[in-house]
């Protein structure tokens, strides 16, 4: 049955024309070139996000080939998602970011809630592991817990640590004569420096870390015509592949179930990868474009009598399609002020919204910004 | 006095790794079990701020392959240095356990002090995989090792590893962050001479050091390290090379600086480390021990199991799938 449904997510994809004229503004969508111009500045600003190709034989042919999609590889996840229960009294708690810078105008209204800051977790790390019963599908109807029921779904018993039968019989403490004690020995749970070392934190009992690392990717979802997100989770300690139940246990219980899926990765033969569905990325980047362009058009007819001609137009700047502007103009310093959100943010906006389903992974490294 | 202790590395496989594996072993090697050569990446070690505790967190010390492993011109990620290895996969279970590992490390140690006494560092950092792969339950039984000479009597730092900031200026580390991030390098040389700072490959020691006073002599290295007073493990082999070549440079002392700043700090806060490290002479010409078997996840030497099943066994995912 998902198999027919894939067939079919492919097909209309494939007959899906790709989006030419610039619904930014009205719909939240992008367009390809649109798409390319907001990860070169992502990928600008921020070291960690790069371009990737992805498999020659998957090109998607309305993106450079050196542009297929967006990565960012060892993005640190330091607690379960399921273990932040968000409860009325943690309203108080909800932090407002700023990030006026991005639209250069240093307007505090473009704020956004950051709802998970500062929050201790309810529930210890070990609570986390315990794996429920199986569910029945009919309970799909209790949205409570339903993070904790997928990681219910886990192969039973289905710990970290594979069955003990599993690991060949073959502990060779032979292999390396005596201690060497020039290699590191496994960090101590406290080490004098202040520093802890993200293998240990699990060992430490009471402590509510348990360092998962996820790679993200951000393709390009011609349908839906907005960006997609990918993970893919290692655990830190066993540093294998995470299972898919173990994924939803960083997703956050609202959208776990109904919103993340596992789907094969659209640029490789094989991966297979948990992925926001992106049915309702437009139209919620719609409402918060929306609503931080109000803001800065707002601030600046306050600042500015002249303000009429400032609604001219939204800069698009526009990728040649070869990237070669990318190195001579850095997109990074909007050369014309005043025009609201630029699509180059696009992407720096979308992460935030991302942060929410996602709360415990540190895709998000623009609050520094 | 202390003694320099190396931060080992730690595997990381990408689930592509595990997928090109299996094609290759169904298309290609079948039940061939030669080795093959196989390419790894790793990045500067990265830490984070926890932001409800405020403790700074190390990631491991993580070396990846990919996808695109056994591929000759592989596209290596961003900001990542290339690690050179091979990888040999058994076709039993039997025959994993009873190989010779010991006679399989050797070998690949062998090849690194060679390039070493040849005066080249592209395999100080080689490694050795060896797997055996259930493809029928998508289980991947495998086991690194990334061999590194061990140096009687060993490295020995003055005081403590510090921020590279407080021997460094900032000119000096903003000139090695633009050059390594053009050219990411996994060894480098630094000298600063009136004011222009410049980078070096580690061959051309003799030349660019030429007029530089010992202690203006800086020994670059990407470190995958993210611990305080722990460099990564490439170092180790470094030190071999230069220990080898320049023995009495040796004895006096490196400046060592581990370089960790991959990503630009915002706010002008350098992650690198540096610190002194010398030796005291010895048999420098003579062939070290070497160790460097990756451990298990319980501490011991052993292989590790990965498995996939979750992730590729059709019928699973068509399970969970709604």
């Amino acid at each position: 049955m998902h198999a027919i449904q894939q067939q079919y997510w492919a097909v209309r994809d494939y007959l899906s024309p790709v989006l030419k004229e610039s619904k930014f503004k009205e719909h939240g969508r992008i367009t390809p070139e649109e798409f390319v111009a907001a990860g070169d500045f992502l990928a600008y600003k921020f070291a960690m996000w790069s371009w990737e190709k992805g498999d020659q034989s998957r090109l998607r042919d309305y993106l450079p080939a050196d542009k297929q999609y967006l990565i960012t590889r060892g993005v640190a996840c330091l607690r379960r998602a399921t273990s932040l229960a968000y409860t009325d009294e943690d309203e108080d708690r909800e932090r407002l970011l700023s990030f006026g810078d991005l639209s250069s105008t240093g307007n505090e209204a473009d704020e956004w809630v950051e709802t998970h800051a500062g929050r201790p977790s309810h529930k210890d790390s070990e609570a986390v592991g315990v794996i429920d019963d199986i569910p029945d599908a009919d309970d799909g109807e209790d949205h409570h817990g339903v993070s904790q029921a997928m990681g219910g779904l886990a192969i039973s018993g289905s710990d970290d640590i594979p069955d003990i039968d599993d690991i060949p019989d073959m502990e060779e403490e032979d292999l390396e004569a005596g201690d060497d004690e020039a290699t590191a020995a496994a960090p101590k749970a406290a080490p004098e420096s202040g520093v802890i070392d993200a293998s240990q934190i699990k060992v430490a009992s009471g402590n509510l870390l348990q360092v998962r690392t996820y790679d993200v990717m951000i393709t390009y979802d011609k349908y839906y015509q907005t960006p997609r997100i990918w993970l893919v989770g290692y655990d830190e300690k066993n540093r294998t592949p995470l299972t898919p139940a173990q994924i939803f246990q960083d997703v956050s219980a609202d959208h776990a179930f109904k919103t993340v899926t596992i789907e094969p990765f659209p640029h490789s033969a094989t991966l297979q990868a948990a992925s926001v569905h992106p049915c309702k990325h437009a139209s919620v980047m719609k409402k918060v474009i929306e609503r931080m362009n109000q803001n800065v058009v707002e601030q600046e007819q306050k600042s500015s009598p002249s303000g009429k001609d400032k609604q001219k137009k939204w800069l698009f700047r526009k990728a040649s399609g070869n990237g070669k502007e990318d190195k001579t103009a850095p997109p990074g310093e909007p050369a014309d002020e005043g025009d609201g959100m630029r699509v180059d943010y696009y992407l720096v906006v979308f992460l935030k919204f991302i942060a929410s389903i996602v709360p415990t992974i540190e895709v998000d490294a623009t609050t520094s910004f | 006095m202390t003694i320099v202790q190396f931060a080992p590395f730690a595997s990381l496989a990408d689930p592509n790794f595990w997928h090109a594996l299996t094609n290759l072993k169904i298309d290609v090697l079948r039940l061939d079990d030669h080795t093959v050569p196989l390419s790894a990446s790793y990045t500067s070690g990265r830490s984070i701020v926890d932001r409800e505790t405020g403790n700074e967190i190390a990631l491991g010390c993580n070396i990846t392959v990919g996808g695109e492993a056994f591929r000759d011109q592989p596209q290596l990620p961003a900001n990542s240095v290339a690690a050179h290895g091979v990888f040999k996969n058994f076709n039993t279970i039997e025959e994993f356990k009873a190989t010779d590992k010991t006679a399989l490390f050797n070998q690949q140690a062998d090849e690194i002090w060679e390039s070493i006494t040849k005066g080249s560092t592209d395999l100080l950092t080689r490694f050795l995989l060896i797997t055996y792969a259930d493809l029928k339950k998508y289980k991947y039984y495998f086991w690194f090792s990334f061999p590194a000479f061990v140096s009687k009597p060993a490295w020995e730092t003055d005081g403590d590893w510090e921020n590279a900031s407080q021997s460094f200026s900032d000119a000096t580390l903003t000139a090695v962050h633009s050059s390594l991030h053009q050219h990411p390098r996994s060894f480098f040389l630094v000298r600063t001479t009136n004011d222009t700072h410049e980078v070096a490959s580690v061959e051309e020691y003799a030349t660019f050091f030429k007029d530089v006073p010992p202690a203006s002599r800086t020994i670059g290295f990407t470190d995958p390290s993210a611990a305080h007073s722990n460099p990564g493990w490439p170092l180790r082999n470094l030190l071999a090379f230069l220990r080898y070549h320049y023995p009495t440079d040796a004895a006096d002392g490196f400046r060592v600086l581990c370089w960790r700043d991959a990503d630009v700090s915002s706010d002008g806060h350098w992650k690198s480390r540096s610190g002194i490290v010398r030796v005291a002479s010895g048999d420098e010409k003579v062939k070290p021990s070497a160790v460097g078997w990756e451990k298990n996840p319980q501490g011991k030497l052993g292989p590790r199991v990965a498995d996939l099943a979750p992730m590729m066994d059709p019928r699973r995912l068509a399970d969970q799938a709604v």
